[in-house]
């Protein structure tokens, strides 16, 4: 990373990436009022357009999110607040977000837990890994996606399946814990991954810690994103 | 009572029109019709006076002046809302204060922006239903009936739900407030041994803290420092134990890193200056008090104690007319409060003094014990030590030996404040007088209550209660004397049966006991004995 005398320059991207994320919000504020204002008054087809606006914005923040939330990890100045909750409550917020773009799309989304599971989690950090699973999965699937949890061997399994091809067998062979790098040919900036895998091992409890896995099969035989948190 | 989300009184606060119009469509959407929304921290705390409000949908940063933490904190400390009042915060970004340190402080929940109408919604829903099932436990706590919240919240504990952080933390605080730190250190193990969790492991560092035992408080708090290093509520107890463990220099350290970390925090920024001007550090102490006045200008945490503080470092640096201009500040900020006041004009005596007029001295010492009476249990040891010392200064030797007589007999128990009162005698060159004067104003005290034990032990209540209260008089602080009246008053109760006034003044003096000195071993069993007397009809 290029670095000047004087200024550390993840400060620089950190700082900077804070101001975009309070500009996107602006725009996506607008955005969102637009929608809500002119729903009933504009045709289809522009709905549509802005709509997909909207999605890709969206995009855009949680991207910016992440950066931001891996440096303040990197620098150990995360608000990280791992607290008992309810497992179920949180993946149904995650469908939330995401919910009119599945729509359009024509996925089916279904949410598979027990209500009465309760777990140790950082809500924002988790939902962060979620959203960008359950973006991965909208990208690759046919029509179906399936987000579950259990509880097995005193850890909480979340896992994001979808009907789609699933992971290259060069992706199954390669540890998605460590980190490869940016690869620019294919565009695949290995963010996501990234961040899921940081986030997995921030949870701790005792001698155990958290993990990231993908594996192609579940209930709909295609890619499955797997976290692990002890 | 808990009203139902399309019920509720609701007010939008943000500064920008498109945000707030936004934020009401979804509301209007989800069958909310009372809405009201305002765009600055002025307005909103206008209308949170004037008006309840049952839901507050409130921006974190809006701009200029306030934000919209310290709205919260404001419209708290000053009963605008009360516990069934659901606050959402609205922010770009999650900051500690918004999960972190006291109830009082922390709004119910925040939402990361940008906000969608469905996560609005859906997030709403739950905290209602919360709020519901938590007024119960509200209701007795209110009634200082904290026997009845425990177990009310025990029973709800007994169903894993997404209350269960919520209830284990009122449950800890209610133990810990009751004086009940026997059950709290069993109930916080407990916890830890399941799962190594930073406000449970806080929180037992807590109970050591109140049970005196600083060292073992100290390992917790820097334990969870080390896991955590955002966990800036450990920072500030750790400072604490350091600072009663005699480590000074060290508390200072330790505040100095969190405000690094987390450079918002008025009341710590207030805690570093203290500190460092406690240390001799002046120039820090200098810088620490300006920023704390910076930072408390538009908080609740505004204090009069940061601008006579830099006034007594300023003094000391040698520019005592400097120091009188923020003084003058001060006066105007805080003229309707005798407590801040009295700080002001002791600081005020001591530049007076330093630039060497006498006359001028000498009236803020006036001024400064006519307002040492009328604060009279509000008036701090640290206020009433300085001034003092100010006398001693000026050669009012009998004034001051006044003053430090009612700090022993309101803290005749209290080692590290009658070490304080020796080293002040001792910088006046009257260290005998001043051991002979402790020893003789603590035995005063002792040979009051036994007296007043032998009374209530003969059944005379009512002569013991009015010996009590007559000596409280000249010490309305001292613990034991309080905790011995609510003892008589327990007694007399027993006899002549239960009388509601009695009760309500027992409970009040045992709240003041559990702030000057949860230790006070009479505590917790006057609250379990006065909680049993309320429920009973």
């Amino acid at each position: 990373m290029p670095q000047t005398e004087d200024i550390n320059f993840s400060d620089f991207i950190a700082s900077s990436i804070h101001d975009m994320k309070n500009s996107l919000n602006i725009q996506v504020g607008f955005l969102e009022h637009l929608m809500h204002s002119y729903h009933d008054k504009v045709d289809p087809n522009t709905l549509d357009q802005l709509g997909h606006t909207i999605y890709e914005a969206g995009r855009m923040n949680v991207n910016l999110v992440q950066i931001l939330s891996l440096y303040k990890l990197g620098n150990s100045i995360y608000p990280i607040d791992i607290s008992e909750r309810s497992v179920t409550e949180m993946l149904e917020e995650v469908v939330l977000q995401n919910q009119s773009i599945m729509k359009h799309k024509g996925i089916e989304i279904i949410v598979d837990c027990a209500p009465d599971h309760y777990w140790y989690f950082d809500r924002d950090l988790v939902g962060g890994v979620l959203v960008n699973a359950l973006n991965n999965a909208y990208n690759y699937t046919q029509d179906k996606i399936r987000i579950a949890a259990d509880i097995r061997d005193d850890q909480l399994e979340i896992r994001v399946e979808d009907n789609g091809k699933g992971y290259p067998a060069r992706m199954l062979n390669e540890n998605v814990n460590s980190n490869k790098g940016v690869n620019f040919s294919t565009g695949s900036t290995g963010l996501g991954f990234y961040f899921s895998s940081r986030v997995a091992a921030m949870h701790k409890n005792g001698e155990r810690q958290g993990v990231l896995t993908i594996e192609n099969g579940g209930a709909y035989n295609g890619g499955c994103f797997v976290l692990t948190l002890p | 009572m808990t009203i139902t989300l399309n019920k509720s009184n609701t007010l939008v606060i943000d500064d920008f029109q498109s945000m707030r119009s936004m934020i009401m469509g979804f509301l209007k959407s989800m069958g909310v019709t009372n809405i009201s929304n305002v765009g600055t921290a002025r307005e909103a705390l206008e209308l949170l006076s004037s008006k309840k409000f049952d839901l507050v949908i409130c921006d974190y940063n809006l701009g200029q002046g306030k934000n919209g933490q310290q709205i919260l904190e404001e419209a708290r400390h000053k009963r605008y809302i009360g516990h069934s009042t659901v606050w959402m915060m609205v922010t770009a970004e999650k900051t500690m204060d918004m999960f972190m340190g006291a109830a009082e402080a922390k709004p119910d929940d925040y939402l990361l922006k940008p906000v969608t109408e469905a996560m609005l919604s859906s997030r709403l829903q739950k905290l209602f239903e919360k709020k519901r099932m938590l007024e119960p436990i509200e209701k007795a706590v209110k009634s200082r009936n904290y026997a009845h919240a425990i177990k009310l919240c025990e029973e709800q504990l007994a169903t894993p739900s997404a209350n269960t952080q919520e209830l284990q933390r009122i449950k800890s605080d209610l133990l810990i407030n009751s004086g009940d730190f026997v059950t709290a250190k069993t109930f916080l193990s407990g916890l830890l041994a399941a799962r190594n969790i930073p406000w449970v492991k806080t929180s037992l560092g807590k109970v050591h803290y109140l049970s005196k035992d600083y060292i073992k408080a100290r390992e917790l708090f820097e334990e969870v420092l080390q896991e955590n290093k955002m966990y800036l509520e450990a920072a500030d107890w750790l400072a604490k134990s350091l600072d009663a463990l005699g480590e000074s220099a060290l508390a200072q350290a330790v505040l100095e890193k969190a405000m690094m970390l987390s450079p918002n925090a008025t009341l710590r920024q207030k805690s570093l200056a203290d500190a460092a001007l406690k240390n001799g550090a002046l120039e820090l102490a200098q810088s620490a008090y300006e920023k704390a006045i910076k930072l408390g200008e538009f908080s609740v945490h505004k204090s009069a104690g940061n601008f006579a503080g830099l006034a007594k470092v300023i003094t000391t640096q040698n520019d005592p007319e400097q120091a009188l201009k923020i003084l003058t500040l001060s006066r105007n900020e805080f003229k309707d409060d005798p407590a801040a006041t009295l700080q002001t004009a002791v600081a005020e005596s001591l530049a007076h003094h330093k630039l060497g007029n006498t006359e001028q001295a000498l009236a803020s010492l006036q001024e400064a014990e006519a307002l040492i009476v009328e604060t009279a249990q509000n008036t701090s040891v640290d206020t009433t030590i300085d001034m003092a010392n100010m006398m001693f200064q000026i050669g009012q030797k009998d004034k001051a030996c006044g003053l430090l007589e009612s700090v022993v007999k309101n803290n005749h128990e209290n080692r590290a404040i009658l070490q304080r009162v020796e080293t002040t005698f001792e910088d006046a060159g009257m260290a005998e007088e001043g051991l002979a004067l402790i020893k003789s104003s603590s035995k005063e005290v002792i040979d009051i209550n036994n007296q007043g034990v032998a009374l209530a032990n003969e059944g005379k209540f009512e002569e013991g209660i009015r010996l009590i209260r007559k000596a409280l008089q000249a010490m309305p602080n001292n613990d034991l004397m309080i905790t011995n009246l609510c003892g008589m008053m327990i007694g007399m109760m027993h006899r002549t049966g239960k009388d509601d006034r009695m009760l309500f003044e027992v409970s009040e003096l045992l709240e003041r006991v559990g702030r000057l000195n949860p230790t006070n071993k009479k505590y917790h069993p006057y609250v379990t004995l006065l909680g049993k007397m309320s429920a009973t009809d």
